[in-house]
């Protein structure tokens, strides 16, 4: 029964959402002067006017750049809490503060060698 | 809890081998750069010696997520002799087509990591990371040939469709960690014998991981993406595509199925045997209008797919099922292997005759007995193997299946050992009517002189020889698939 009284909260949630959202555009209907011109349907791109289409090409050299600091962000997120914990090994805990130090400098090499390799191909230069 | 390194020795030096392999490529240069073949091979060499070395073991590491035993050292050594073969095959396709070779090692290598620990993973998380390791270097393979298109067509869609199905496969293996508490494989399949999920969405959620896994080993209605991708990737690719990357398929099916949802065999069964009938039939009659021999394997490896489909549609649940179990698992992993063999031979057949001149329609086979007798028998050979004429691998691999169907007789075992055999019928008059083509078509004038190299005769002359030396002595293999059971680990 629980099951479906959270399901009820839910619902009233959902309905009251949904009133706020009617009562907010309708006063705002009600309240708001209407004066339309052509200006206004312009795109609106920090006040200086428009050019050119929405359809614009990106250089292809940012997709490598978001690629690589993708790859070296996730080494940030598995360095971290490595980081945390490494200084309070020793040879009683399950795992050797070595065993430690050698897997990380391992997961660090094999990054390291994908940056060598991106370098070789010439992926980091901009020209 | 420490880990067991000898138990993940195989992975870690395909890990090394592909590593080096990159690097080699960094520092090597214009033609030195075909080094990496060997050194890839080497490591490939080191990799089964660790694994051999492995067999007889009881290991299980990282918890209860890897586990090595028969079964996993019989499937890991079909993954990497077939890696062997496809080394060999692809060393002068690629060296002389100035392709990435490098980058080819390293993302075939990559994607065999995958494969090898597909048959350990006890974990719906690691059989996840295992696919995907699979597959994510294979998108890449695919569309090795940038320039074109067709190539860049084969990687467009084997990518969306990969990516599909494993969306469809996440969230059904969601869903069935929902309701059963555990991501382990032998845990679900207590919490669902012991009633704990006992709620309808948990069938959905199996059908789910099903289709998932059909995508995979490209079972009709989810195949439709095989023939563009085999027929647009470079050759060697096509054949890791269509004989490793479906095996790591059939591997995790496997696990999914006999382990993790076998107290539920009663649903998935029927559905599986219903798929495998339609696989069967439907890409035996398509194949038959192919006049491109790599869109033929295409659809006869689909075909294949429904006859290693059809021992899943016997499973049965509950402790005296273990027979029809094991005789089932047995039986796939024994079509794997012959599979592997022949198609892995007929690809490299068809490497030999069309690297230089590009041509692949059946008809420019004609007289390929006059042009080169050897690789015309090698191609008679595996196709009559994929066949299965004796005395021949595909003989004894269509009776294996036939053999599992005897062990418990239904009336929906005899209906699925009926299409067998009408589709093995079928089946033969297209592989039929390519070996009339090769023997007593006459060669049209003006083709160039072919120049195999000595890697891809080899490598189809040892196939060739395996897939009749198996045929009359088909123990070499079932020695080793009848004691494996991965249902003992459960």
């Amino acid at each position: 029964m629980s099951f479906f009284e959270q399901y009820g909260t839910f619902a009233i949630l959902v309905v009251l959402g949904c009133l706020l959202y009617a009562l907010i555009m309708v006063v705002s209907r009600v309240m708001r002067p209407s004066v339309p011109s052509p200006q206004k349907l312009t795109t609106y791109e920090c006040g200086v006017p428009a050019e050119g289409t929405g359809w614009t090409q990106v250089n292809i050299r940012y997709y490598v750049f978001a690629f690589l600091f993708v790859i070296f962000d996730v080494e940030a997120i598995f360095l971290f809490p490595w980081a945390v914990i490494v200084g309070g090994l020793d040879a009683t805990t399950p795992v050797s503060p070595m065993f430690a130090v050698v897997a990380m400098f391992l997961f660090i090499g094999t990054l390291l060698e994908g940056l060598a390799y991106a370098w070789k191909k010439g992926v980091l230069r901009w020209d | 809890m420490p880990i067991d390194f000898i138990a993940i020795m195989p992975e870690i030096v395909l890990t090394v081998t592909a590593l080096l392999v990159l690097a080699a490529d960094l520092a090597l240069r214009g033609d030195a750069k075909q080094l990496v073949n060997p050194l890839a091979t080497f490591g490939t060499l080191i990799a089964i010696g660790f694994t051999v070395f492995l067999w007889g073991d009881e290991r299980t590491t990282f918890g209860t997520m890897f586990v090595v035993d028969a079964y996993a050292v019989v499937f890991k050594l079909v993954f990497l002799v077939a890696l062997l073969a496809i080394l060999g095959i692809s060393w002068r396709f690629f060296a002389e087509g100035r392709y990435f070779q490098g980058e080819y090692y390293f993302l075939l290598l990559t994607s065999f990591i995958g494969m090898v620990l597909m048959p350990s993973a006890r974990d719906l998380l690691l059989l996840f990371v295992a696919l995907e390791t699979v597959s994510i270097p294979a998108f890449v393979m695919a569309g090795l040939r940038k320039r074109d298109l067709y190539s860049s067509e084969a990687a467009l869609k084997f990518f969306i469709i990969g990516v599909l199905s494993v969306a469809l496969m996440l969230f059904g293996m969601s869903m069935v960690y929902g309701f059963t508490g555990t991501t382990d494989l032998v845990g679900i399949a207590e919490a669902i014998r012991a009633g704990d999920a006992d709620v309808p969405l948990l069938l959905g959620s199996v059908m789910l991981v099903i289709v998932g896994f059909g995508f995979k080993v490209s079972a009709v209605p989810f195949h439709f993406w095989a023939p563009d991708t085999y027929a647009g990737s470079p050759m060697p690719v096509a054949a890791m595509l269509a004989v490793a990357s479906k095996a790591a398929g059939f591997a995790g099916l496997i696990a999914i199925a006999f382990v993790a949802f076998e107290p539920l065999a009663e649903v998935w069964a029927p559905v599986l045997g219903v798929i495998a009938i339609l696989t069967m039939t439907l890409g035996n009659l398509i194949a038959l209008q192919q006049r491109d021999l790599i869109r033929l394997l295409a659809y006869s490896s689909v075909a294949q797919a429904g006859y290693m489909l059809v021992p899943f549609g016997l499973a049965r649940s509950g402790s005296d099922a273990i027979a029809v179990n094991d005789a089932a698992v047995q039986a796939v992993l024994f079509y794997l292997a012959a599979y592997a063999v022949m198609n892995i031979g007929a690809f490299g057949v068809a490497i030999a005759v069309n690297r230089r001149t590009g041509l692949r329609s059946i008809a420019d086979y004609a007289g390929l007995s006059a042009r080169s007798p050897l690789l015309a028998l090698a191609l008679t050979v595996f196709l009559l193997s994929l066949g299965g004429a004796p005395p021949t691998v595909g003989l004894w691999a269509k009776f294996a299946i036939l053999e599992a169907i005897t062990v418990d007789v239904t009336a929906f075992g005899v209906v699925l050992g009926s299409f067998v055999v009408i589709n093995s019928v079928i089946a033969f008059f297209y592989y039929l009517k390519v070996v009339k083509t090769l023997w007593m078509d006459e060669a049209r004038e003006g083709l160039p002189t072919l120049q195999p190299g000595f890697n891809l005769s080899a490598v189809v002359v040892v196939l060739m020889v395996g897939t009749v030396v198996l045929g009359v002595l088909p123990g070499l293999i079932t020695d080793f698939t009848s004691i494996t059971s991965v249902l003992a680990t459960g």
